[in-house]
């Protein structure tokens, strides 16, 4: 089977922005078309697009014509648009993968976004109402997740001590890391009494413990490894594993509420595609759209033990030079996260890490790994890059 | 400036469930919360308790199943206020907690009928309470008929 690889990626400006969704995939293609001069827009045969929340929110549908038309792309493998909330651009990558692997597609952009500021703010609140599951979860006024992950924080501090200083490292790390970062939202380091003393947004969780609401989108380019290497002189960076687990979606029929049953079953299946543990992974994007998913994520995907999680931040094991690096562009927390476009910002990051490209380098970076989940953290998506 | 949107931007999201037996095969579920009572469909043929309630089991896929209630009253595990972010529609302050109601049944629900954050402790006993929600406006045929909705949270029960 053919390898895929990532030879371009770029992305819009995230923050609250002065563009419509069409101008910000606008701005994500050209940045990804200007990090390799080598492709132009009739090279690529196919395009997914990721995005969320267009109907709700920019009343558009039947988007992926419309970006490829913007981008003066020509299709002839695949056009269409892919959807699992916060998991959106992560699933496009993955599907993209399997095309050029296949070999039913040669050369495929993947590029996601949302427009979250709408005119009136009120409106992504509203309609994450939708995003759960409706009529049980969402009746109930459950939609962006912040008190469901409260409580999961209340859990984890109860079964295993976690703190919410540990919690602050997170964010003070997270802000740091997107300190240079000059496409992300934040890029202002906060010190640990800052976070500790931000106002509540459900508490114990505060202001600093969440990832804000942002415009934006990111854009990557997947080829075979054939193709790669007529567009590159760099290392190859091949998607190596893959996953995507979920074992249930109402909030009443979660199971465990701090061990993340489907993150592991992804994590295990992952590992085993790309031929190796969690211990090779040099750098890693995982889902911090609130500091204590960061901490669940270090446990389940084995990154150290169970219950440990929050002295694994506190230690500084997850930043550079300690265990593994993570969320080394800043992460949701500084980045920002309009939910399509998240995970081919997380793509991007772990593209120049294993280039040797980044902004803030881990030294020597073989194995990079991406991780999202969505909704009320009921579907886990990983992704595993290796270089040659 | 006043224009046509001033008063009524042009977003409108229902955020209850399609209830009514012309529009939902599980309309029972909502009659019964009227009559105060809190069910869930089980599977007649492998004894599989779903929530929310089905029209299929989901583990042998059969369609026989049977309307049973579960329990009305619970004991708060944990609980957090939202501040940022309410959704429009929900009124201050948004309570949730995480509420056991039997050994194999939890929920997260509203909580309703408290001022503040305050007034709710871990262990409280809390109890089902049933609200009228806004009447869809249905189109069924030719007619044009308001259907009656209710939905339900959950209160302190002192």
């Amino acid at each position: 089977m053919r390898d895929a690889c990532v030879v371009a990626g770029g992305q819009s400006k995230w923050g609250y922005r002065d563009a419509t969704l069409i101008e910000l995939f606008q701005e994500a293609g050209k940045a990804c078309f200007e990090d390799n001069p080598h492709i132009k827009p009739a090279d690529i045969d196919g395009i997914l697009v990721a995005s969320a929340c267009s109907e709700r929110l920019s009343r558009q549908t039947h988007l992926a014509p419309m970006v490829a038309e913007y981008l003066g792309i020509k299709t002839s493998s695949v056009c269409a648009r892919v959807e699992l909330l916060c998991g959106s651009g992560s699933s496009a990558i993955i599907l993209a993968a399997g095309m050029i692997k296949s070999g039913l597609s040669d050369t495929i952009m993947v590029i996601g976004g949302e427009k979250l500021f709408t005119p009136q703010r009120w409106e992504t609140f509203y309609s994450q109402l939708g995003s759960v599951d409706h009529d049980w979860d969402g009746a109930q006024g459950l939609g962006l997740p912040p008190s469901l992950l409260s409580i999961v924080f209340q859990r984890h501090a109860a079964l295993y001590g976690t703190t919410e200083e540990q919690l602050a490292a997170i964010s003070v790390k997270n802000r740091r890391n997107g300190l240079n970062n000059t496409k992300g939202q934040f890029r202002k380091e906060i010190t640990l009494q800052e976070a500790m003393s931000a106002k509540p947004v459900a508490a114990p969780l505060k202001l600093y413990d969440c990832c804000p609401i942002t415009d934006g989108a990111a854009a990557v380019i997947l080829t075979s490894g054939e193709a790669a290497k007529d567009f590159t002189d760099k290392p190859l960076v091949k998607i190596i594993g893959t996953a995507q687990a979920t074992e249930s979606n109402s909030i009443s029929n979660r199971g465990n509420w701090t061990t993340w049953n489907a993150l592991k079953t992804a994590a295990s299946r992952a590992y085993s595609m790309a031929g190796i543990t969690a211990d090779d992974v040099d750098v890693a994007q995982t889902h911090d759209c609130f500091t204590i998913s960061e901490v669940i994520e270090y446990e389940d995907l084995g990154f150290c033990e169970k219950g440990e999680g929050g002295i694994f931040a506190e230690k500084g094991l997850s930043d550079f030079g300690g265990k593994v690096a993570v969320n080394t562009d800043g992460g949701l927390l500084s980045c920002g996260h309009p939910f399509g476009g998240t995970g081919i910002r997380q793509a991007i990051e772990i593209a120049k890490q294993l280039k040797g490209d980044a902004v803030h380098q881990v030294e020597n970076a073989r194995y990079g790994l991406t991780h999202n989940f969505s909704g009320a953290v009921v579907a886990h998506t990983i992704l595993i890059y290796g270089r040659d | 400036m006043e224009n046509q949107f001033s008063n009524l931007y042009s977003v409108i999201l229902d955020t209850y469930p399609i209830e009514g037996k012309q529009l939902t095969k599980i309309w029972r579920f909502f009659e019964y919360l009227k009559e105060g009572r809190l069910t869930t469909t089980k599977c007649i043929k492998c004894g599989k308790v779903s929530y929310p309630p089905r029209i299929i089991c989901p583990e042998c896929l059969s369609e026989k199943l049977e309307w049973i209630d579960l329990p009305t009253k619970g004991t708060v595990e944990y609980f957090t206020e939202l501040k940022a972010g309410v959704p429009v529609g929900f009124e201050k302050p948004l309570i949730h907690a995480y509420i056991k109601l039997s050994d194999s049944f939890d929920i997260l629900s509203k909580i309703v009928g408290i001022k503040s954050v305050d007034d709710i402790h871990r262990g409280d006993k809390v109890k089902l309470k049933v609200f009228d929600v806004p009447p869809i406006p249905a189109e069924i045929g030719r007619d044009k008929i308001n259907i009656d909705r209710v939905y339900f949270a959950f209160e302190l029960d002192n």
